[in-house]
């Protein structure tokens, strides 16, 4: 591989014809007279010097990917237990209190066996071969309206109780940065490099099947719609001026169901002790956060006063 | 109309007629009586020397020949009136639209490219069909980083303004989910081309080749595959193997010669040509270099194919050879017998299209057709030729090949080694219904 990219190098530079032979040194053009110039273009050192130093510093707030030995997990730990509280309350509105997943949002749990059934449920203790990937996930990725917003240690014990969910680790179970990776799961051996191609069709041009042998299975019947999709009309032509159209944008993913103990619309009850307060403070809450909610609910993108006609609608919908 | 002049009433009749006229005629006709109502005009005060009564009286056809069009009687508007020009009115149904079954919501979700209203083989920015896992950020250039480190002499870190000093490339290449119609593996689900094959999309991207920035970084003779990391709420990561990434990858920062759409990645992105797109990562932050790939969950949960003896193949990068007919297709239906061009696409991330063949009878006999327009490696091919349809029914299908000789399956075929629960790279010949009224259904052939 390395030898491929040595063998780029040349390359690049007839290419570029970086050439000082041209009297320009400065230019690094096309050039007619590339066999002249390629001996001592091959030289050169024909790089741009174009960027900065990456420095450590730099790196280490970025470099969050874990590989499948365990490098990059930074040290913590957490037990089963610390993180079926986390889950609880972070986790079980979207993926279920036994991982077995609301609505279409993703199932953990469950499966078992089901990978050559008619309908395969992949889950992380049917499916996934790695358990690095769960932290790396959690920790990039998750809970959905928050990325990136847990501590290192609740990480690990968010990683502890779903794989103990899966019964791949014990009730007692403590996470590490040392344990991980050793961890295996249950379909490592699931899977392959791709091996494709996998068919083999040939150009028939003349008769290549009896008539009689065509079965036609018909899909539904196209029906014409003279507007676009209405929903994808009604978002650019509403957005922040209408709170439910905003409250639609995003604040439905944690305020429909409850997810993160956020107060769901529609449920006054949810709501009681947050009306006690100004109505200012309401919005004042919505932008700036409070609790597992963040500033704006994440959407920095959208004015306060966008922020104030979602927070409207939602209390409208308590009346 | 009280206190308006003659001149303004004229500007504001004008305008209105402009506002209105994407509507359809009857809606039109009332928007017009609410509009002058509401400025305090009677309808009888509307004066045709404006041209307004032809459309209130719902006639389109006065501007047929032998008539002179209303349009062609008056001035229309004047530079500047749209900064950045938009689609004609008449065409605003021609958009990117989604099926919301499957997803649980609109921010990890899919839409899909309008392929039947498409014409040559470019997608224009604002059709571009749409994959995210967390969202669209929205990214301020200044601060946006690249990182290049990992197993590389000289770590670097690289601004956009930095990006765009290194020597550019453009490309056309073709764009598609692997998911793209992976909702057809167990019978016909879709009604229409665009959702049978809309996570498809071309465009010509500029950008600096990733070999250029790894020549600046110096690789090191350890290392073999490369992580790609996205920026967005998902921080998307795929492991990308160090040939490809020498061999064609681009940073990009540009799409059919503007910045790319932030929905596309902006400011910059990944592109693997003819691998599958979730590769292609974008809103792009991070490369770091490595001994193996990562198994990261979107390689390892997802963009893996469950085959039936429940084993999955993975890193199935490419997208293997594939084409559909765009024209008939059930949003494009015969409106009469006569002549038609049956047009459509083909590709393969192999390289480049060596030829389509087209059956109207359901793979019993077909024939070759020509290929049009420019033929290039990794990229949409569009194929096209004339058909005089009398009223008889078709079963329309359109199998191409690449120049690796590879050549598109069959349904049957493709379910013989895959099963129906392998969701990814569904390439199969399509078939197309042609009734007798000249509708167009999606089916599949058993």
């Amino acid at each position: 591989m390395y030898n491929s990219l040595k063998w780029l190098m040349p390359v690049l530079v007839v290419s570029l014809s970086a050439c000082s032979e041209t009297g320009d040194s400065t230019l690094k053009n096309n050039n007619k007279e590339s066999k002249s110039t390629a001996k001592n273009l091959d030289d050169s050192t024909t790089l741009f010097e174009i960027g900065t130093e990456a420095t450590k510093e730099l790196i280490n707030g970025w470099d969050i990917d874990i590989a499948i030995d365990g490098s990059g997990l930074p040290e913590g730990s957490g037990s089963v237990a610390e993180g079926e509280q986390l889950y609880d309350n972070l986790c079980a509105a979207c993926h279920g209190t036994f991982g077995e997943g609301e609505e279409q949002w993703p199932k953990l749990t469950g499966g078992e066996n089901s990978l050559t059934d008619q309908r395969p449920l992949k889950t992380i203790g049917s499916y996934w071969p790695y358990s690095t990937t769960l932290w790396d996930y959690i920790n990039r990725a998750m809970p959905f309206p928050a990325p990136q917003s847990l501590e290192v240690n609740q990480v690990y014990a968010i990683t502890a109780y779903v794989l103990n969910m899966n019964d791949i680790v014990s009730d007692e179970f403590i996470l590490t940065n040392q344990n991980l990776a050793s961890i295996k799961m249950p379909n490592a051996q699931g899977f392959y490099l791709d091996d494709r191609p996998d068919t083999s069709n040939q150009r028939c041009m003349k008769d290549c099947k009896p008539p009689e042998s065509i079965v036609v299975k018909s899909g539904p019947t196209y029906v014409s719609t003279t507007q676009g999709s209405p929903s994808h009309s009604e978002l650019s032509k509403t957005f922040s001026s209408n709170g439910q159209t905003i409250y639609l944008s995003g604040c439905n993913l944690c305020h429909d169901n409850g997810l993160m103990q956020a107060p769901k619309i529609a449920t006054p009850s949810d709501w009681v002790e947050r009306q006690q307060a100004s109505k200012d403070t309401i919005y004042q809450n919505a932008i700036n956060g409070l609790g597992n909610m963040p500033a704006k609910g994440g959407r920095n993108d959208l004015s306060n006063n966008s922020i104030k006609q979602a927070v409207d609608y939602m209390l409208e919908t308590l009346e | 109309m009280h206190g308006f002049s003659p001149k303004q009433q004229l500007d504001l009749i004008t305008s209105l007629e402009l506002e209105s006229q994407a509507l359809s005629s009857s809606d039109r006709r009332q928007f017009l009586k609410n509009a002058m109502l509401m400025l305090g005009a009677g309808t009888t005060l509307i004066s045709p020397s404006v041209g307004l009564a032809n459309s209130v009286s719902n006639q389109p056809s006065s501007n047929l020949p032998p008539n002179i069009p209303e349009w062609s009687k008056k001035l229309g508007t004047g530079v500047l009136t749209e900064p950045y020009g938009k689609p004609s009115s008449f065409e605003k149904n021609v958009v990117r639209d989604t099926v919301d079954w499957l997803t649980q919501d609109r921010i990890s979700s899919v839409s899909m490219t309008p392929l039947h209203k498409l014409k040559g083989i470019i997608t224009p920015n604002g059709l571009v069909f749409e994959r995210h896992h967390a969202g669209v950020p929205i990214i301020n250039p200044d601060q946006h980083r690249l990182i290049i480190h990992g197993l590389v002499e000289n770590p670097l870190v690289f601004s956009l303004e930095e990006l765009q000093r290194f020597p550019s490339v453009s490309e056309i290449k073709f764009l598609e989910c692997p998911a793209n119609g992976g909702m057809e593996w167990k019978a016909p689900q879709m009604s229409g081309l665009q959702f049978t094959h809309g996570m498809l999309s071309c465009c010509e991207w500029t950008g600096v080749k990733l070999s250029t920035l790894l020549a600046e970084v110096g690789v090191k003779p350890e290392a073999k595959w490369v992580l790609a990391e996205g920026a967005d709420g998902a921080a998307m990561t795929r492991s990308i193997p160090l040939d490809k990434a020498i061999d064609d990858t681009i940073i990009v920062y540009a799409q059919n010669g503007e910045a790319l759409r932030p929905e596309q990645g902006y400011p910059i992105r990944l592109l693997n040509p003819g691998w599958e797109g979730n590769t292609s990562i974008k809103w792009l932050r991070r490369l770091k270099l490595g001994k193996q790939p990562w198994q990261h969950r979107e390689e390892t949960s997802k963009y893996t194919d469950l085959l039936p003896d429940g084993k999955a193949r993975q890193f199935s990068f490419v997208q293997e050879c594939n084409s559909v007919i765009t024209s008939p297709c059930p949003e494009n239906p015969f409106q009469k017998k006569g002549w038609y061009e049956i047009e459509g696409l083909a590709w393969s991330g192999k390289g480049k299209i060596k030829g389509v063949d087209i059956s109207i009878d359901g793979g019993i006999n077909w024939r070759p057709v020509a290929l049009k327009g420019l033929v290039l490696s990794k990229c949409l091919t569009r194929f096209g030729f004339m058909f005089h349809w009398q009223g008889e029914p078709l079963l329309l299908q359109s199998r191409a090949y690449d120049e690796t000789g590879y050549v598109q399956p069959t349904f049957k075929q493709l379910r013989e080694v895959r099963g129906g629960n392998s969701i990814y790279h569904k390439n199969a010949i399509h078939t197309w219904q042609v009734h007798q009224d000249g509708s167009v259904q999606n089916v599949q052939l058993t």
